[in-house]
């Protein structure tokens, strides 16, 4: 009876209960979308770093800093055998140096990255250079990101003067030819690199079987002189990015949560008000203070129960749309951002369950506040219309 | 059925106290039909609310069919409500998103009886009102007088010991008033449910049998009509 009747109340508001039920339910929605982008934005961000770079983790010497090429030089380390041995699948050696290029007679310093070419761990376009053997002929090939290759005007084709150290500290030179000017989706590869197969890099700068790292598929347990650095340690700077991101969406979901509140909160205010003589009928056919704070609440509630239904009409068809598009981030290619790609939502039951569920017991509290005034009400005033002024 | 003993009500409005009830003391008995009279402020509301439970006096005791309400819980009071009175008041008070007949039938549900065991009963009851072809209307699509009919069915369906009618005829013409009036004297010797009026509408005061005058919070006559309609 009591639901009936706080339903029937619930759609006397008309056009505020729908606004309610609206807000309410868009709120859900934006949720779930924003919490469902970060989580896409985070699956596609680590897998990309990881199917490029990172993979299962990597063995260097320990106090490595990719950041300080200075010192490069003096962390490239003989590959163990227990790691050499592994299949090319489980593992990619990378060796790490200096260098400078000089084109159109300016000194460009450059990162020299020699991947192992029969690897199959990592996914990088440098498919031209498989077709070069060990030798090395009269220019060394590379491929180049396509960031570096605008900063150097530098084209496919195009050949220039690499000028480099090698381990007994002997400057040599010569010149490099571009292959392949690839776009690489890890905007840190695309950038200030000069790749080029791992057994050229290795000999023009005399370091046989050395690498910088080595990348595992899995961890391999500990190996003598080095350190294993975890996919979690190497991604530090994108997971705590993604971490505030998370803190900054709670921010905007507080906001959205305060104004749909504020809506039914309102509104509930405006109905103990202005409905305080039927409150006092209430009291005086024979219902508790309680029975009524409850029937009211409930009518404030069915806004946060029927924003469920709005968000599943409006939401289901929008996330359905959005996955078969998704967004496009191509503007970002400028940045280092790690995604490249178009951007999919990635929906994570338990976390949409938890928001819904915090987001309708938030609403029926706000249902619930303005009521506890009638708990207070005296009926003869309540009769009168003056209980609440 | 009603015994009021030195019953007063004072109110406290800021650090000043107003006496509405002082010392009132008097007995109705079953199947009464009475108005308290007098002027505004006189005291007869806040009478009417302290026998229905809505108020509690300030002192004094006030026993209805043996229950003392002084002693008595809200919960208590709201169920004393629930079972042995109804309510009238001024403007009928119907609620605007039930039909009439639900406004009717909603008393026995809160008594906790099924719709379908009382449809009979509460169809009855809108029939005795004359409101039978309105029974699916709201109460925004009928007249005032309508509406009052409908609240005095909605008052009397549970059967109730005692009406308590504030001012019924306040906001309605004379005609209506009249009907309404007839209505409630003919339900009262139907169903033996005693009416308390509160008033200072001529047109009621001469369809009662006993006036309880209010003067200033206190009873000042208690006259009733004898076989010949006379007030002694």
């Amino acid at each position: 009876m009591i639901i009936g009747m706080a339903w029937r109340n619930f759609y006397r508001q008309g056009i505020r209960a729908f606004l309610n039920v609206l807000v309410t339910g868009l709120t859900i929605i934006a949720v779930i979308f924003m919490l469902s982008l970060l989580n896409g934005f985070q699956a596609q961000a680590t897998r990309n770093l990881v199917s490029t770079d990172v993979a299962g983790g990597h063995y260097r010497l320990p106090g490595f800093d990719l950041l300080t090429p200075t010192e490069w030089e003096d962390f490239a380390f003989p590959v163990p055998a227990a790691l050499h041995g592994l299949a090319y699948s489980e593992k990619a050696e990378v060796l790490l140096q200096q260098g400078q290029i000089f084109p159109e007679r300016r000194l460009f310093p450059v990162q020299l990255r020699g991947l192992e070419m029969q690897q199959t761990l990592l996914h990088l376009p440098l498919e031209s250079l498989k077709s070069y053997g060990p030798e090395i002929g009269e220019a060394i090939p590379v491929v180049l990101g396509l960031k570096i290759s605008e900063k150097a005007h530098l084209k496919k084709g195009d050949s220039v003067v690499l000028r480099w150290r090698d381990r007994f500290g002997a400057v040599d030179a010569r010149d490099v030819v571009v292959l392949e000017v690839a776009d690489f989706i890890n905007p840190r590869l695309n950038d200030g690199i000069l790749w080029m197969r791992l057994d050229h890099l290795r000999a023009i700068t005399r370091r046989h079987g050395e690498a910088s790292w080595v990348a595992v598929q899995t961890y391999r347990g500990e190996v003598a002189g080095l350190k294993f650095y975890s996919p979690v340690m190497l991604m530090k700077d994108i997971l705590t990015l993604l971490k505030h991101d998370r803190r900054n969406s709670k921010i905007m979901w507080i906001i959205l949560m305060f104004l749909a509140g504020i809506g039914i909160f309102n509104t509930q205010i405006m109905n103990v008000f202005k409905r305080q003589k039927e409150i006092g009928t209430f009291m005086a056919l024979g219902m508790t203070a309680r029975q009524i704070a409850g029937m009211f609440t409930l009518e404030g509630s069915f806004a946060a129960l029927g924003a469920l239904g709005v968000a599943a009409a409006l939401g289901i068809p929008f996330f359905i749309w959005f996955q078969g598009v998704g967004l496009d981030l191509s503007h970002l290619s400028g940045t280092t951002i790690p995604v490249r790609e178009r951007l999919f939502l990635e929906f994570r039951p338990a976390e949409i369950v938890t928001s819904v569920t915090v987001i309708v017991a938030v609403m029926i509290t706000v249902a619930w506040l303005p009521v506890r005034k009638i708990l207070r009400l005296d009926p003869t005033l309540a009769l009168r219309g003056k209980a609440v002024t | 059925m009603l015994k009021l003993d030195h019953v007063s009500k004072t109110y406290h409005v800021g650090s000043e106290d107003f006496p509405a009830l002082q010392g009132v003391t008097l007995q109705v008995e079953s199947g009464a039909f009475l108005a308290f009279v007098g002027p505004s402020g006189s005291g007869k509301t806040t009478l009417l609310n302290l026998i229905g439970g809505l108020d509690r006096p300030t002192s004094g005791e006030i026993v209805l069919n043996g229950l003392n309400l002084k002693q008595m819980r809200n919960e208590d009071l709201a169920a004393m409500r629930r079972g042995q009175i109804g309510f009238i008041f001024q403007s009928h008070n119907l609620l605007p998103v039930y039909s009439i007949y639900e406004n009717v039938l909603f008393p026995l549900l809160l008594n906790g009886e099924k719709e379908s065991a009382v449809r009979g009963r509460v169809m009855q009851m809108v029939e005795s009102v004359g409101l039978s072809p309105f029974a699916k209307k709201k109460p925004a699509e009928l007249s005032g007088g309508q509406c009052q009919r409908a609240a005095i069915a909605r008052a009397l369906v549970k059967q109730p010991s005692l009406v308590l009618a504030d001012e019924p005829t306040a906001n309605l013409d004379t005609e209506n008033s009249c009907h309404i009036l007839e209505l409630m004297k003919n339900l009262n010797e139907t169903y033996q449910a005693a009416f308390i009026f509160s008033t200072h509408d001529e047109r009621v005061i001469k369809y009662v049998r006993r006036e309880i005058h209010l003067q200033d919070g206190r009873v000042s006559r208690d006259m009733r009509r004898n076989g010949q309609g006379v007030l002694e």
